[in-house]
């Protein structure tokens, strides 16, 4: 077996084991961080697709995991929609808004983007947090449910919501990995990242594929937000908060922007070392995330993913390649 | 009718101080580094925290607490350069600043607000105004604090104008701004200037925090409203004209505090985020923008 | 004055000079010609410290220079004149030559230099609160010209003088750095217009990818047709 399919399987059978670590050992409380460990994975892997793979900077993304967030829980308690149809509709409705959000993007770079993005975040939360009849005010929601169909077992339920979390959060990032490893999608994203300019010159439509990645990951984005609200099931304001939009570019830094994979890996171990932490104290837990992005943005640009460089040698040959077939 | 209108053009004229000294001072630093500095209302609450340890905890005249406050952030803001920025630059080289160092004061503004919160909690804490009772007009009250606050505010933003109109060194932070290739040159050295400039514009902050501080209270995320909005008042002025930044920070103030007789205060933050996205929907480089991003 | 030896640079892993060597001696006017890309630019930046060199060691007056930061590199005494926009284009002529005697510490230990430019270039007199941008862009040039002046320098290093200007102006710069050359300052001068240079300068070093192709006195080079061919691509004759 070649050293690339045995790495491969390697790597396969620890992520098969780390996943099936949580049921095996079936302890409610682990069970509970591997959730959430898992719905932070999904929502850093969707930043990453648009900030760091494409390198449209989004400072406000947690208020598309609001979005998502709301959306699932008002179909579910005013229309009384199963989750699975509240969780299609959250990302169908926030690839909407990203597509819009996208558009006046367009125009706008770097710094620029990156406040606009905030200011739709907080817009979001303003609305969240004002508009009561819609959201409930600033003390949220949360008599909407759950997922559909769980056993009334406290621990079943448990484990089969993480069966279903597990299983989504995975389906996006393998779908997030297809479309930037296995398609065009991938090169065109990171010439785009690299040199807008350079790459419309080439011929790549930098507008469709700006606007794809902001529907993507604007739709992931609430994908996750839904997961949270029908496994939490609360949801407030504080949800789409610039906090959690910080939060979700640590865990992404730490992980290693542009990879996608890590970023959410990132937001497990980040997510999980912090709340274990959480016995020392809430805030020391946010002081770290704080931290780790100003220490890793300086001196660990790559993340943890940046551990291993086999990857770059293989990108570059496989960009060029993209970008030099004739279109 | 039109006292009201008198009256909320008073509170206008007092926010649109703090705005202005908050926003000149992050529009200095993007002029001349290139940096948005998302930590400066970190800068802004340390401010805040300074003069309550000076008047409260240590029980010293307001004058003295506010300017060691201000000194206290100054001292601050000149370390972020060397010990953060510096290190990144070198490490990027030649190529644009970028996003990462948006991720940088971004991490740096977590960094802080939470180190606050772990080391004095988060409580709203009360600082007495530095002067007491006020002036009695026949429309309406105003407290001497607030004269004070459009006061200072005032000699401090004419005095950092005259001082990079005239000082050398205010002279060297304009000429870096402009064409840094041409301040080497002629010899200014570019990480002295670039921490003197972000030590000064936190130190106006932490001005702005201090002088504010009978009025908002202390707390950790003070600062981080007004972040939002002077972003918003830095491109609607022009990032890196720092003129236009004094003169949007009035226009918002004074808009905001009169969008109270006509929409819910809740919504009052929105305004100046709506604007914000507004012009840049229409020039994508803010409205005198002189610096491209 | 200056000696150059064996320099080596670039712009991140790319490497742009291999090996360069050149000197200037005092009062000397050198000039540097070549093809584009050669690198001409890239060397006047090394030697000035925008760049650092991979190799090599790069001395004036005996100091070494190579690593030092530009504002470092002129208060050894050499001045920097770029290709385009040197000044400070939203400052007024008088603010810009102000900042030319950043160096010399507070602005009255300015002032008296700064009199003395203005005697030598008496048309910025009646510039002198003349935005520098609305200036012509020969009178920018000499404006830059100017600025380095505030501080004596030995040595002015000057990026394509004539770049972008009509031949009026070219003849004014180049009179101007003639006029400085009498005065004891030695110039090295990058050159498109390889006329002008090789009337003005005493030598010439030709520079191609990045390599010392050629050096010579500029009358040797004017004379030969074989070498006018080959790197200047004239006629003969």
């Amino acid at each position: 077996m070649s050293g690339l399919r045995m790495r491969t399987l390697a790597i396969a059978v620890l992520a098969a084991a780390g996943l099936a670590a949580p049921l095996v050992w079936s302890h409610p409380f682990v069970l509970h961080i591997a959730i959430q460990a898992l719905i932070w994975a999904l929502f850093a892997a969707s930043w990453d697709l648009l900030s760091g793979y494409t390198g449209q900077v989004s400072f406000g993304h947690a208020g598309f995991f609001s979005i998502g967030a709301y959306t699932a829980a008002i179909l579910s308690k005013v229309a009384g929609l199963s989750s699975w149809l509240g969780m299609t509709a959250a990302l169908l409705l926030c690839a909407l808004v990203g597509l819009c959000v996208g558009f006046p993007a367009l125009r706008l770079r770097g710094h620029y983007l990156a406040l606009v993005t905030l200011g739709f975040g907080e817009i979001v939360q303003l609305i969240a947090t004002n508009w009561e009849a819609l959201t409930g005010g600033p003390f949220g929601m949360h008599d909407f449910g759950t997922f559909s169909g769980l056993p009334s077992d406290a621990l079943a339920q448990r484990q089969d919501a993480y069966l279903i979390v597990a299983a989504i959060a995975l389906a996006g990032l393998a779908i997030m990995l297809w479309l930037t490893r296995r398609t065009n999608a991938g090169p065109a994203f990171r010439a785009i990242r690299e040199d807008q300019i350079l790459a419309g010159s080439l011929g790549i439509d930098t507008t469709y594929y700006k606007l794809l990645a902001f529907t993507l990951s604007a739709g992931f984005a609430g994908l996750a937000g839904a997961l949270y609200a029908y496994y939490i099931q609360l949801v407030s304001p504080s949800v789409g908060s610039a906090a959690q939009s910080a939060l979700v570019i640590g865990m992404a830094v730490f992980g290693g922007i542009g990879t996608i994979w890590g970023p959410f890996l990132g937001a497990i171990l980040l997510f999980s070392i912090t709340e274990g932490l959480r016995f020392i104290g809430v805030v020391y837990n946010l002081i770290a995330v704080g931290a780790v992005m100003v220490v890793f943005v300086i001196f660990v640009p790559r993340g943890l993913a940046g551990i291993r460089l086999y990857r770059s040698g293989r990108q570059q040959r496989a960009d060029r390649q993209a970008v030099d077939a004739p279109s | 009718m039109v006292e009201e209108i008198l009256e909320f053009l008073i509170l206008g004229l007092v926010l649109g101080g703090i705005y202005a000294l908050f926003a000149v001072g992050l529009t200095l630093i993007f002029g001349v580094l290139d940096i948005v500095n998302v930590a400066h209302g970190e800068f802004f609450a340390i401010g805040g925290y300074a003069l309550y340890v000076a008047m409260v905890l240590l029980g010293l005249p307001p004058a003295v607490g506010l300017v060691l406050a201000t000194t206290v952030v100054f001292a601050l803001g000149t370390v972020v350069y060397p010990l953060l920025i510096a290190p990144l630059q070198k490490r990027l080289g030649r190529r644009a600043p970028g996003p990462l160092f948006l991720v940088l004061t971004l991490g740096l503004s977590a960094l802080i607000q939470n180190s606050l919160l772990a080391a004095a909690g988060g409580e709203y804490l009360k600082v007495p105004p530095a002067v007491k009772g006020g002036l009695d007009l026949s429309f309406t009250y105003v407290s001497n604090q607030r004269i004070l606050i459009v006061v200072v505010a005032s000699l401090s933003l004419a005095a950092l104008f005259l001082f990079l109109r005239f000082h050398r060194q205010g002279m060297a932070i304009r000429a870096v701004a402009q064409n840094p290739a041409a301040a080497q040159s002629v010899g200014i050295p570019l990480s002295r200037i670039f921490t003197l400039t972000i030590g000064l514009a936190c130190a106006l902050a932490g001005l702005a925090g201090g002088l504010i501080a009978p009025l908002f209270s202390v707390y950790p995320a003070v600062g981080f409203t007004l972040t939002i909005k002077a972003f918003a008042i830095t491109i609607l002025g022009g990032m890196g004209n720092l003129l236009g930044a004094l003169v949007a920070s009035l226009i918002i103030a004074t808009v905001e505090a009169l969008s109270v007789l006509v929409i819910p205060s809740e919504w009052q933050n929105a305004i100046a985020f709506g604007t914000m996205i507004l012009v840049l929907l229409v020039r994508p480089n803010g409205l005198f923008g002189k610096k491209q991003p | 004055m200056l000696a150059v030896e064996g320099v080596s640079a670039g712009y991140g892993r790319l490497e742009i000079l291999h090996k360069v060597s050149l000197d200037v001696g005092p009062g000397e006017i050198v000039g540097i010609i070549g093809p584009n890309g050669a690198g001409k630019s890239t060397l006047l930046k090394t030697i000035f410290g925008y760049l650092p060199p991979f190799e090599g060691s790069i001395r004036f007056a005996g100091d070494a220079l190579a690593g030092l930061s530009p504002d470092r590199v002129m208060r050894q005494g050499i001045g920097y004149v770029a290709q385009a926009g040197g000044v400070f284009a939203d400052m007024s002529v008088h603010e810009n030559l102000v900042l030319g005697g950043y160096s010399l510490g507070s602005r009255r230990a300015a002032a008296a230099a700064i009199e003395r430019v203005y005697a030598q270039f008496p048309l910025f007199r009646s510039r002198a609160h003349q935005r520098a941008g609305s200036l012509s862009g020969g009178e920018q040039r000499a404006l830059a010209v100017a600025r380095t002046l505030v501080v004596e320098p030995r040595l002015i290093i000057l990026d394509e003088p004539s770049a972008a200007l009509a031949p009026r102006f070219i003849d004014e710069i180049y009179a101007t750095l003639a006029a400085l050359n009498r005065s004891g300052i030695a110039l090295l001068i990058v050159e498109q217009n390889v006329r002008r240079i090789l009337d003005a300068a005493h030598r010439v070093v030709v520079l191609d990818m990045g390599r010392n192709a050629f050096a010579g006195a500029s009358a040797e080079l004017r004379q030969s047709d074989r070498i006018r061919r080959l790197y200047l691509g004239e006629d003969a004759g």
